[in-house]
């Protein structure tokens, strides 16, 4: 399988300097991630993990380093841009869902696309493909408020994927589920890894997320302490 | 789509938003019905001035208006009546002769303005025949003077008496001559009840030893007060000999007062916009900090700074312009009851006749406050937009996102 590198961090630091004492969150991480992987990112709290996904994310800024996502080193792009960039390239799952509680399923997942000024015919299309991909094409008009918890976490992976992204990142996604719906969302999220190659990153706690991932790194004191691929 | 979420959104906390909708309403309400009344004494005012005072227009001798004296009459006044009575927008004039005078009883004497009029032609001018509380404007008996009930009461003189008219004639000698009160006015203007007595100009002609048909004053009324700059400029083409004035000009507290309705309309919906700045600022303010997590979702997931802003400002713009339309329609409706029945402030009277202001205040509004209001409402909703929407916009994602 010839691989295409989706994520590349070089010498990574990130030196939160609170209170003139420095807080040191990276201490070098250098990390490949490829096309179709299956990741997660594991470490106790403190270990760095949040940050090194804020920063994968484009959210966040390395105090020192280099990020390239896809080809593009982030530090090249104004904020602007790398909102862009964000909009066209990065899917975000987040620990409590987060979807806009005004919007209806669909409208959720159609929002980016929107933003990125796809035409109704091709919106439509894809929220119908995305909505059946995660199990959910008869809640199209519901608000988030009106679906389950696990419900409204595969709206948001239908939303994530939405744009096309490079890869999906994916911020303790398991974290507010019961079992069978953590179960259901892992099954589709490996449906859609193996099926589309979509590449995802998770950050996670739970030893459920973790047995699934085909590569662990586990992040402590800032720096990666081990990574190892294993069979889900 | 960010027009439909900001619409979505402004419904996500009903109270608060039923709060600023009121506010609006009520503000706007407020600042129509308070514009309309201080227009409405103005306009009573104005017009009232107009009715008594100075009419539309008014033609005179130049040299009379600098030194009133009884010689200087209108050059070629019967001409000049010709030109007035045949005029399409001319709907009431009348010639007077204006005398200072001194009016004198048994029991005491005023200064005053003698004003000898053609009964008809000056009651269809200013409706005066209406104000007479007691007795009649002039019958057929001669020599007969019409004036004001708060005047006879200082002369201590009532119907039927008769008073000593004393004055100037024309070759500065004084003349004197009796008169028979036949008639009692009330106009609730002091600026005419303390000072014009009334008395038929060929009587007055008579004792003055005037040439018949002499006149001082011509004052008229226009069809529309709109034509009266008009009107005046023709007049004063036609007569280049005399002075013709419009009543801004003639009387011109009347034309300031104008311009001071102007500048009261404008403070004042600067000062309940500025209030509703405030309260607007406060809920959106609540608003956008209470969403917090929600805007940082919506930047990181791709949504620019100017979008995050502009949906703000729609936010703001239908919060604040939602109650609009109900308090233009609230405040107009109350201005046009009001506008029938009048308010009256006769408790106050009194202090209002000193200052030959009406009693029974007409709230008037015209368009153009209207448009004054509603561009007003639109600056305050613009302006109370910024502050929250810069919030929103400072917002960093990273930070946003991990608070709960």
């Amino acid at each position: 399988m010839s691989m295409e590198t989706v994520i590349q961090t070089i010498d990574l630091h990130k030196v939160y300097d609170e209170t003139r004492v420095p807080v040191h969150a990276l201490r070098g991480v250098d990390l490949r991630i490829d096309k179709g992987e299956f990741t997660a990112i594991v470490g106790p709290s403190g270990s760095g993990k949040s940050t090194l996904l804020n920063i994968i994310g484009g959210l966040d800024q390395p105090t020192r380093g280099q990020i390239i996502i896809d080809g593009t080193d982030l530090a090249t792009l104004s904020p602007n841009a790398l909102i862009d960039f964000r909009k066209n390239k990065i899917g975000f799952v987040f620990q409590s869902y987060n979807l806009i509680p005004v919007l209806t399923a669909k409208e959720n997942v159609e929002f980016v696309m929107l933003l990125q000024k796809r035409s109704k015919a091709e919106r439509d299309a894809r929220v119908q493909v995305l909505m059946e991909a995660v199990g959910l094409a008869d809640r199209l008009h519901n608000r988030p408020s009106e679906l389950s918890g696990g419900q409204q976490q595969r709206v948001a992976v239908a939303r994530a994927l939405a744009p096309k992204p490079a890869f999906i990142l994916a911020d303790e996604p398991t974290a507010n589920l019961d079992s069978a719906s953590t179960t259901n969302l892992l099954d589709m999220m490996a449906r859609l890894n193996t099926q589309e190659a979509m590449t995802f990153v998770f950050s996670t706690h739970d030893q459920r997320v973790i047995d699934r991932a085909r590569r662990v790194i586990t992040l402590e004191d800032g720096q990666i302490i081990s990574d190892l691929a294993q069979d889900a | 789509m960010i027009a439909k979420v900001a619409w979505r959104n402004i419904w996500r906390s009903r109270t608060r938003t039923a709060v600023v909708v009121g506010a609006v309403i009520l503000a706007i309400w407020a600042l129509v019905f308070m514009i309309a009344f201080v227009r409405g004494v103005v306009y009573g005012y104005i017009d009232k001035a107009v009715q008594f005072e100075t009419s539309h227009v008014q033609l005179h001798n130049p040299a009379f208006l600098e030194e009133p004296a009884l010689a200087l009459t209108i050059p070629e006044g019967q001409g000049v009546m010709e030109v007035l009575a045949g005029h399409d927008s001319i709907v009431a004039w009348s010639p007077r002769i204006v005398v200072n005078a001194m009016l004198a009883t048994s029991t005491g004497a005023n200064g005053i303005q003698l004003r000898g009029v053609d009964p008809q032609q000056e009651h269809q001018l200013t409706r005066i025949g209406e104000r007479v509380v007691e007795g009649v404007f002039f019958d057929e008996g001669r020599n007969q003077v019409v004036l004001s009930t708060s005047l006879a009461a200082k002369l201590n003189v009532g119907l039927r008496k008769k008073v000593i008219v004393t004055f100037q004639d024309q070759y500065n000698n004084l003349t004197s001559a009796a008169f028979r009160v036949i008639g009692l006015y009330d106009t609730d203007n002091r600026n005419i009840d303390d000072v014009v007595a009334f008395v038929r100009a060929d009587d007055l002609r008579a004792v003055a030893g005037m040439e018949t048909g002499a006149n001082h004053e011509m004052a008229l009324l226009a069809s529309d007060v709109e034509m009266v700059p008009q009107l005046t400029r023709a007049l004063s083409r036609r007569f280049p000999d005399l002075t013709v004035r419009d009543f801004e000009e003639i009387s011109p507290d009347l034309g300031l007062f104008k311009s001071q309705v102007q500048i009261n309309l404008i403070i004042m919906t600067v000062i309940i916009m500025l209030a509703l700045i405030f309260g607007i600022i406060n809920t959106m303010l609540m608003a956008v900090l209470e969403r917090t997590r929600e805007l940082g979702m919506l930047m990181a997931i791709g949504m620019n700074k100017a979008r995050v802003f502009g949906m703000v400002v729609i936010e703001t713009m239908y919060v604040s312009l939602l109650g609009a339309p109900v308090g233009l329609a609230l405040g107009w409706a109350t201005v046009l009851i009001l506008n029938r029945t009048g308010i009256d402030l006769s408790n106050w009277s009194s202090g209002l006749a000193e200052f030959g202001m009406a009693t029974l205040v007409y709230p008037v509004l015209e368009t153009d406050a209207y448009v004054v209001i509603v561009s007003g409402i639109l600056i305050t909703a613009l302006l109370a937009s910024i502050y929250p929407s810069l919030k929103a916009i400072r917002l960093r994602p990273v930070e946003a996102l991990r608070k709960l």
